[in-house]
């Protein structure tokens, strides 16, 4: 046990030593970080923009109108930018002229037209470089009817501080998408989070497994293999890498979640410092059973293919033999992958169901099912069970692979030696 | 204190126990594939002694070492060392390993590299740290300019690497230390350092089993010597007692000038001659059987050739190695790697 522990520690920290691990590791919150604030960010922009307050109301009512208008566009941000000028209807040809030669330097983003049309509520004109933001054109269409309305209030003797009152409506429309298969909103998030822990265990089984491949043909090359075999037995070697190698997968994880976790939770104040709007971001509820479900999968998956990694290191000679080696296993984690959209989308499919059940793929699949729909314990039971037994069945071939192929070079060795080396008794 | 007292009263003896013979293997037999690398072989290393385990290259004395070292087992036939089987756990603390090509983890720090080595070996903690510190000094590792131990190990130079792993066979003290090929590759310096560990080795009562393919080598070390050819042995025993049990029948003959052609018929005369060797500055020549070096000699005399040197000698091992394996002794092992 004390020898295991050995070789536990150095594969655990001679790798969160490294440069690359460090740099993994605060480099991946930054990626998640771009991934969940970029797009609201960039929602943030389909929101007015401050552009809209920056033009020029060409007032030809005859009223105070353009100043109330001016007064309803910038809100209570009360911004001066926007210019009111007051005129009569034959010198608004010269004036529009003018206001587009503005726009046209750069000084203004656009104009507005206002008339008696305007007042009676059937008629305004707008010219701009922003004419086609949505936002911006619902934001001036809204302060218009905001301030038609209030004057007819005021028309019909109701005073000037409750019309505001009764005019001002800070609506704040939020929208949501139904399919098939009810609404979305919800649904979008869980499907969000299912794909970020396919893609999670993915990704760390790709790596950490190849990082367990390249460190078997390390101590065999080097021979290093030798003399920690005449010190330990070959299946204490081998789960020592695992197990090593897993814990700091893990703790990569972990951190990541963890600092995916504060982000989420600072993604107000930090959207804030942006200067774009919030929204609502529901965090998926995880219970800590799904918790400990979540981390025996990750766990077996690891397991499985780390040893059958190792086992391929083992019987190669360089990196670039093992590049070659190590087809069949990526095809098979490649293919788990490919199927992690189509499970998403139909969870409870047959492919799904099936997918689930084979060690090859229940733990990328299992997990997704588990974050987007739930799982009958009949299916989940039957899952571990057979990722477990597919476990067993694996270590016990690759170490018998394992111990034989440490030990042999130079020629890579074909498929029906490999099946041999299986059979040797030690 | 009290701790201290019933930790030393219940410590392991094994240190202190020691028996006749290191290494005691009998008949044992390894397969792989259609390939016997090993077979029927009984050998037995006394305690104490340097031996050497020579044999051409697949010969089966890296499958022999593995066997020892419990990283494969034996088809058949049993191996004990120190009177225990060879996959008794606490004997591997006991034994010492370097094995032929040699390398480290290239990107870990030596004294991290010498602290697992030693871990595995059962030294933990400060006495590890202690020892790392006394070997590094000790091969000049580490000086009063420079600490190498804090370096990693692809920044030393080959032959700072090759001291590290010295240092990683030796630093937990080994009852019985086995290097495979410890020659190969070595630059003069080292393999002087080298036969000076041997030798205070063996001054300490410790055993050294290496194996070589260089006779030279094995001759001036060895205390007794194994000849294994096709993964069966052909002769063991102590140097001196080989050299008795098939010497005293060579001459080394040395002429004057270019005399040899003279003579070549003479050497060529299977009723006097078996085999005679040019060494360049003198033949080795061993005997037929039966025949009389007097009488090859006076051969020699009435050719007319000029005796510069006529000398009843011992063979030497590569005599020896050579007159038993021959050139067929050498065949192909499963991986280049006897």
């Amino acid at each position: 046990m004390a020898k295991l522990w050995t070789i536990i520690k150095r594969e655990y920290l001679e790798r969160v030593r490294s440069k690359w691990f460090l740099i993994a590791t605060f480099l991946g919150p930054i990626f998640f970080a771009a991934i969940i604030i970029v797009p609201a960010w960039l929602a943030s922009r389909s929101k007015a923009t401050t552009d809209v307050y920056n033009i020029t109301i060409l007032d030809a009512t005859g009223t105070n109108f353009g100043q109330r208008l001016a007064v309803a566009i910038a809100g209570d941000t009360a911004d001066k930018k926007t210019v009111v000028r007051n005129l009569t209807p034959p010198e608004l040809t010269q004036a529009e002229s003018l206001a587009t030669r503005e726009v046209m330097l750069g000084g203004k983003v656009g104009y507005l037209v206002v008339n008696q049309q305007t007042v009676a509520g059937e008629a305004a004109r707008y010219a701009g470089r922003n004419a086609s933001s949505i936002p911006d054109m619902s934001q001036l269409r809204s302060a218009l009817r905001q301030t038609i309305l209030s004057q007819r209030l005021e028309g019909i003797g109701i005073d000037n501080s409750r019309t505001k009152e009764l005019t001002f409506i800070p609506l704040d429309f939020s929208t949501e998408r139904i399919t098939e298969r009810g609404r979305g909103g919800s649904g979008m998030a869980s499907v969000m989070f299912g794909f970020a822990i396919g893609f999670l265990l993915y990704m760390t089984i790709i790596i950490y497994g190849q990082t367990i491949m390249s460190s078997v043909i390390e101590e065999k090359t080097s021979r290093v293999a030798e003399v920690v075999m005449s010190s330990v037995p070959t299946d204490t070697l081998l789960a020592g890498k695992v197990l090593g190698v897993g814990a700091v997968g893990l703790t990569q994880q972990i951190l990541w979640v963890a600092t995916t976790y504060i982000l989420l939770k600072l993604r107000a104040p930090i959207m804030e410092r942006l200067g774009a709007p919030t929204m609502s971001f529901g965090l998926p509820e995880i219970s800590l059973g799904a918790a400990i479900l979540f981390l025996l999968f990750f766990v077996l998956g690891f397991i499985f293919y780390s040893a059958l990694y190792a086992a391929v290191g083992s019987a190669v000679n360089s990196e670039q033999e093992a590049r070659q080696a190590a087809t069949p296993l990526m095809i098979m984690i490649v293919f788990a992958g490919v199927f992690i959209q189509p499970v998403l989308l139909n969870p409870t499919g047959t492919i799904a169901q099936v997918l689930s059940l084979v060690p090859i793929t229940s733990p990328i699949i299992m997990p997704i099912r588990m974050a987007v729909t739930g799982v009958p314990p009949i299916e989940m039971t039957a899952s571990i069970g057979f990722l477990v037994i597919g476990c067993i069945a694996v270590l016990w071939l690759a170490s018998r692979i394992y111990r034989v192929g440490l030990l042999m070079y130079g020629k890579r060795p074909t498929m029906r030696e490999m099946a041999r080396w299986v059979s040797y008794s030690r | 204190m009290l701790s201290t007292y019933i930790f030393l009263l219940f410590r392991p003896r094994s240190r202190n126990y020691m028996t006749e013979y290191a290494i005691d293997i009998v008949n044992v037999t390894k397969r792989f594939a259609e390939h016997t690398a090993v077979r029927d072989l009984t050998l037995r290393v006394p305690t104490g002694s340097v031996y050497g385990l020579l044999g051409p290259n697949g010969a089966g004395k890296t499958t022999t070492i593995r066997m020892i070292l419990n990283i494969i087992a034996p088809d058949s036939g049993g191996i004990h060392i120190f009177g225990r089987p060879s996959n008794d756990r606490h004997i591997t603390e006991r034994l010492g390993y370097l094995p032929e090509e040699r390398g480290l983890y290239r990107k870990m720090q030596v004294r991290r590299v010498l602290k697992f080595l030693a871990e595995l070996k059962g030294v933990r903690g400060r006495e590890a740290d202690r020892r790392i510190d006394e070997w590094l000094v000790r091969l000049s590792l580490k000086t009063s300019e420079k600490d190498w131990g804090l370096a990693k190990i692809d920044e030393l130079s080959r032959g700072m690497q090759q001291k590290v792993q010295f240092i990683g066979t030796l630093l937990h003290d080994p009852d019985l230390v086995i290097l495979d090929e410890p020659f190969s590759g070595l630059d003069p310096i080292n393999a002087q350092a080298l036969k000076d560990t041997v030798v205070e080795l063996k001054k300490r009562g410790k055993t050294v089993i290496f194996s070589t393919h260089l006779m030279e080598n094995a001759e001036r070390l060895c205390d007794s010597v194994c000849i294994i050819a096709r993964g069966e042995k052909v002769l063991d025993g102590t140097v001196t007692g080989v050299k008795e049990e098939h010497g005293q029948r060579n001459v080394a003959l040395a002429l004057e000038g270019n005399g040899m052609q003279g003579v070549a018929s003479i050497l060529r005369d299977h009723s006097l001659v078996k085999r005679a060797d040019d060494s360049n500055r003198f033949f080795e020549i061993e005997m037929a059987p039966g025949a009389d070096p007097q009488a090859l000699l006076r051969r020699i005399v009435e050719s007319g050739a000029s005796v510069q040197r006529f000398e009843m000698i011992q063979p030497s091992l590569h005599q020896i190695f050579l007159q038993k394996v021959g050139a067929q002794g050498v065949e192909e092992g499963m991986s280049g790697h006897g």
